[in-house]
């Protein structure tokens, strides 16, 4: 493969302005989200429409050269970071929302639009899209389906996946494929869902769009123990309410989050609970007094009486990562699940962890679905932090899986959590990942390297596996 | 009843195996090309977790049963159920729709290779390796022997919410999509022995 014939040919093919090359254009491309791993590309290309991917797509298949597809670059595990040898293919060009359908409540978008972009387009109708991640200003659709997106709606609402009826996409070989949601014999849509762009190039989806509820309040609730607090999101499910938004932050992210957002949060507490409960005023009503019950062991309560104080309540959780971020010159965020009834135990080691390795942790939780962001501190300009830093993030996702949860639940598996997947996954499973890519991508042309471990990597890992015969809680069926 | 590991025994001992559940859509099964894998013998609740709205059932267990079980906790599937007394939740998942799918955690299957492999889990958010446990959802029994299943459940007071919508099922036969579901069938069940 000669690189230069590869940047020449994509260059007389495509309009030109479309074709990024050198140091300076390519550098904004180098990485994503996740900062610490940084890779220029050969070059980045920025498609405005269908022909122009096919066209991509096949100069790239020929030259057997790798293609990165890219969003808005949001993602946090390094799925988009470019290879040395490969061609971003960057998609946020494709900005169009095709059509909305109000009655049977769907809209059709190509993959560059933004997350936030449809609901403000739907607004006007009573309608939104519902999963909604912390990035959704920025992130695109086409990235929230690479990656299954969650946020803090898809305890009631679902993920990506849930909310995706079709989409359109290119193979390697340029071949369009349309996936529903209803389609006869395997769950091929399902698939491409958190596929990390491995599969294939998504050029259209369909989500499903719901009417915006009458009204939501949101419950804070502040602890003196982090158990209180836990059990409360257990009985809260328990006496059979799915809040739509049911987040937990432990006294360090408290602290934070207050002294940035001056939320009117509980700074004393020792965990604090975020519970949004929405629907028709008469159903709000009720579940409120029911979810102002079942907090008995609360040591405050405050209900938002107002939409301006909700989303103060809501301003501290979501400025969590850049209140954090002030403190620190640098911070890993992790995303780990676990069952929910042992979010206590997990946070006691991870407070253990965060001593024995000296560096302070925030902890910040989709509380309902067991979705746990511990954000550890370091700073990058003191030798080894980064390592150490690393290690101890392996060290709790570790924790994840051994207490039956998994190493991301987010986030994705990108370039950052290779290792972690050789904990998580046995050989044999992650043979059967590699060879459901070879369906789709035989040359491995479709951002290789990422979201499943090479076998030889787990092997070289060697010690990893050998936990699996002496689990800390071997009463639990692993799956 | 039977245990996992006669399953397994049963899958490496065949050269080829026809798997069936509680009999609803079948009349007769011929016998004399295939052994037949009996998974209606497969019984039972794993673990149910109400305060997790999760519950991990043997494929062989009857939807009824479960229905019942989870009734006691005031919960209930988000996916339509069949009518049929004897449907079993392994015939529903080979069978599939989409409502069910979505309710899907994690699967224990049975490789063609006679390995047992887990996909997904117990946790509603896990974006960990393609989702297999979804993806097998509508397999008919003929890449691997879904052997148990995580479940998504719901309070039964948001059950009369759910729209659920008719089956309507795309036919979908392009040769694209023929040649992908036919190249995930090899990865599965290399020897094609699930028939």
């Amino acid at each position: 493969m000669n690189p230069m014939q590869i940047v020449q040919e994509l260059s007389n093919k495509l309009p030109k302005q479309l074709v990024l090359t050198g140091d300076q254009l390519t550098r904004p491309f180098e990485c994503d989200g996740l900062n610490i791993f940084r890779q220029k590309p050969l070059a980045v290309v920025l498609p405005e429409n269908i022909e122009q991917i096919k066209q991509v797509i096949a100069i790239c298949k020929n030259h057997k050269t790798p293609i990165v597809t890219r969003g808005a670059g949001t993602g946090l595990s390094g799925g988009a970071v470019p290879l040395e040898n490969s061609i971003v293919l960057g998609l946020s060009k494709l900005t169009k929302i095709k059509s909305v359908n109000i009655e049977q409540q769907y809209a059709v978008v190509e993959p560059g639009v933004r997350n936030i972009s449809i609901s403000e387009a739907v607004a006007k109708f009573g309608l939104y899209y519902a999963p909604d991640p912390s990035s959704q200003i920025a992130c695109t659709i086409g990235g929230n389906v690479a990656e299954n997106s969650g946020g803090v709606h898809c305890l009631k609402y679902g993920l990506t996946v849930h909310n995706v009826i079709s989409i359109k996409m290119l193979t390697i070989d340029g071949e369009e494929l349309t996936l529903h949601r209803d389609d006869q014999g395997l769950g091929l849509l399902a698939l491409m869902n958190g596929s990390e762009g491995l599969l294939g190039i998504i050029t259209e989806v369909t989500v499903k769009l719901l009417p915006k509820p009458e009204l939501a309040q949101v419950i804070m609730a502040g602890f003196n123990n982090v158990k209180d607090c836990a059990d409360a999101v257990a009985n809260i499910i328990t006496a059979g309410i799915i809040p739509a938004g049911l987040e937990m932050m432990d006294s360090f992210a408290i602290e934070a989050a207050e002294d940035f957002a001056k939320a009117g949060y509980p700074r004393q507490a020792k965990a604090l609970l975020l519970c949004e409960l929405d629907g028709s005023q008469q159903a709000v009503k009720i579940e409120l007094e029911k979810v102002q019950q079942i907090l008995n062991k609360a040591s405050s309560i405050q209900v938002s009486q107002n939409e301006q104080q909700r989303l103060i309540f809501w301003k501290g959780r979501k400025s969590a990562f850049p209140a954090v971020g002030r403190l620190s010159p640098d911070y890993y965020c992790m995303d780990g699940t676990i069952p929910k009834r042992y979010l206590a135990e997990v946070l006691e080691k991870i407070n253990q962890l965060s001593n024995k390795y000296e560096l302070r942790v925030a902890n910040v939780f989709h509380a309902g679905d067991g979705n746990l962001h511990p954000l550890i501190l370091y700073n990058a300009s003191i030798e080894g932090e980064i390592e150490k830093a690393e290690e101890f993030g392996t060290d709790i996702l570790k924790i994840c899986v051994d207490v039956g949860g998994t190493i991301t639940g987010e986030h994705g598996v990108g370039l950052e959590k290779l290792d972690a997947m050789c904990y998580q996954f046995p050989a044999e499973e992650l043979d059967i990942l590699h060879q459901i890519k070879a369906v789709f991508d035989a040359e491995s042309l479709l951002n290789p390297g990422k979201a499943v471990p090479t076998l030889h990597r787990c092997a070289e890992l060697g010690a990893m596996h050998v936990h699996k015969g002496e689990l800390p809680h071997p009463e639990l069926e692993r799956f | 009843m039977i245990q996992l590991k006669q399953i397994r025994q049963q899958v490496l001992n065949a050269k080829k195996l026809t798997i069936i559940g509680g009999k609803t859509q079948v009349q007769t099964i011929s016998a004399t090309e295939s052994d037949i894998l009996d998974m209606s013998k497969y019984q039972g609740v794993i673990e149910y977790h109400p305060e997790e709205l999760v519950i991990t059932v043997k494929a062989g267990t009857k939807i009824k049963q479960l229905a019942e079980i989870l009734a006691q906790k005031s919960q209930s599937f988000s996916f339509p159920l069949s009518a049929n007394d004897n449907s079993t939740i392994g015939g529903a998942y080979a069978a599939g729709n989409s409502d069910l799918r979505d309710a899907v955690l994690g699967i224990k299957i049975i490789d063609g290779k006679a390995n047992i492999l887990n996909f997904g889990g117990q946790v509603m958010k896990n974006v960990a390796g393609y989702d297999v446990a979804r993806l097998l959802v509508g397999s008919q029994g003929k890449l691997a022997v879904i052997c148990e299943i995580s479940f998504k459940l719901i309070p039964q007071s948001y059950a009369k919410d759910l729209k659920l919508a008719p089956c309507n099922k795309k036919q979908q036969n392009s040769k694209l999509r023929m040649r992908i579901e036919q190249g995930l069938k090899s990865v599965f069940d290399p020897k094609h022995k699930f028939i």
